[in-house]
């Protein structure tokens, strides 16, 4: 049905092949979750694909001192999905910080909460 | 941009009240159908209106805007008129902005102007300038005991409609739409697990009210909206009752419909930038990724 209504209205408007913003469908750690081992990387799938140098993941810890992350990249097969490795979390709260450009050059972004229990 | 996002926040447009943000915008169709006491027959009227509007940033935070209705008023027992209501020119301007408190107040104004409408119908054969204060809050800074209220938002507005003619009175206009926000809640607050088409709704509802305050306008109209809308990648649906809040206002339960079309997704060359000033979409060096 959604497929169908997008179809109809992208006709109405004369639109072949657009895209939209890219926003956060759903990532690993998840979106406020207590996690009993810590993450070793940090994954989000968005709904749009993603310009690389233009699209960026952040972590801070629960006083908002920044974790450098490392190897930003796109996976190979999606390039709606944004990587990056996290050094070793100790147990705490933890701000995942997302800026992204989706190919049709508009910016978007956001953040999200995850816990790491002791 | 075009939608309208403060921090985190995504505002999506609503359908009775104005949202704050001064952005690209194609509202087409809102459809309203409800019961009017007051045509102009005099007798119990069903009325359908068939509207549309553009905006168009022009300025950074600033933006014209465009609107008309078709208006079809059905008497009981009477004739079927029809005719267009008195095409709106309007303007909204962003005065402050804070991302982190996901907090937006705009200025605007609202020129509805007369003798372009049916007489048939009941429209104006004179102006009525609204100039109105817009605000909108989003409560995703709210302490972190408390995480289910921070899809929560608020957008309203407060206008004075002053007719340029004393046929009609002056009066008071509130609008205010309370928000829960399940794209927020699943995006930056707690992944859930809900599924489409849940997961892109955002529950509301609406309040509309009109206070005359001279020339023997009568008593306070307004209407209770309870609702949702349907974000998807290049439009929104939206669904609403339209309830009176009392007799003067209508005898029936009404309801409104509407298609907001996200032309900066559909036409990202030409919409989601001012006219003027806006720069490219796309920032002006990559970020600091390693």
């Amino acid at each position: 049905m959604k497929k169908l209504l997008t179809a109809i209205l992208c006709c109405v408007a004369g639109v072949s092949a657009a895209h939209a913003h890219a926003f956060l469908d759903h990532a690993d750690p998840r979106v406020g979750s207590t996690l009993k081992a810590p993450p070793t990387e940090i994954k989000i799938w968005f709904t749009e694909r993603l310009i690389l140098p233009f699209s960026d993941i952040k972590l801070a810890d629960a006083t908002g001192q920044p974790i450098t992350t490392t190897n930003k990249h796109l996976d190979p097969a999606n390039s709606e999905l944004l990587i990056v490795a996290v050094p070793p979390l100790k147990p705490g709260k933890y701000t995942v910080s997302w800026r992204v450009t989706a190919v049709d050059t508009h910016v978007t972004h956001g953040t999200f909460p995850f816990t790491v229990s002791p | 941009m075009a939608h309208g996002f403060e921090g985190d926040r995504f505002f999506p447009p609503t359908i009775a009240t104005d949202d704050p943000f001064a952005v690209d915008e194609l509202s087409v169709p809102t459809v309203q159908v409800f019961r009017n006491p007051s045509a102009p027959s005099g007798m119990t009227t069903r009325e359908t209106d068939l509207g549309g509007e553009f905006d168009k940033e022009i300025l950074p935070g600033w933006d014209l805007e465009f609107s008309d209705a078709f208006t079809v008023l059905q008497p009981k027992g009477g004739t079927t008129t029809d005719g267009w209501q008195n095409f709106s020119l309007g303007t909204k301007y962003e005065l402050l902005q804070s991302p982190g408190h996901e907090f937006i107040l705009s200025l605007g104004a609202d020129w509805d102007i007369g003798g372009t409408g049916g007489r048939s119908i009941g429209a104006a054969s004179f102006s009525t300038f609204t100039p109105t204060l817009f605000f909108g809050k989003g409560f995703g800074d709210l302490p972190d005991p408390v995480p289910m209220l921070k899809p929560l938002a608020i957008t309203g507005e407060v206008g004075e409609s002053l007719p340029t003619e004393a046929a009609d009175p002056n009066a008071l206009q509130c609008g205010i739409a309370v928000e829960y926000s399940l794209i927020y809640l699943e995006q930056h607050v707690k992944d859930t697990g809900m599924s489409d088409p849940f997961r892109n709704m955002v529950p509301l509802v609406e309040i509309v009210m009109n206070s005359p305050e001279n020339r023997g306008g009568g008593q306070t109209t307004g209407t209770v909206n309870p609702g949702v809308l349907w974000e998807s990648r290049y439009f929104q649906l939206g669904a609403e009752a339209v309830i009176p809040i009392n007799s003067h206002s209508g005898p029936n339960v009404g309801f409104l419909f509407n298609v907001n079309i996200f032309i900066d997704d559909i036409w990202p060359k030409i919409f989601g930038h001012p006219l003027i000033g806006g720069g490219e979409a796309l920032p002006s060096t990559p970020t600091s990724g390693k």
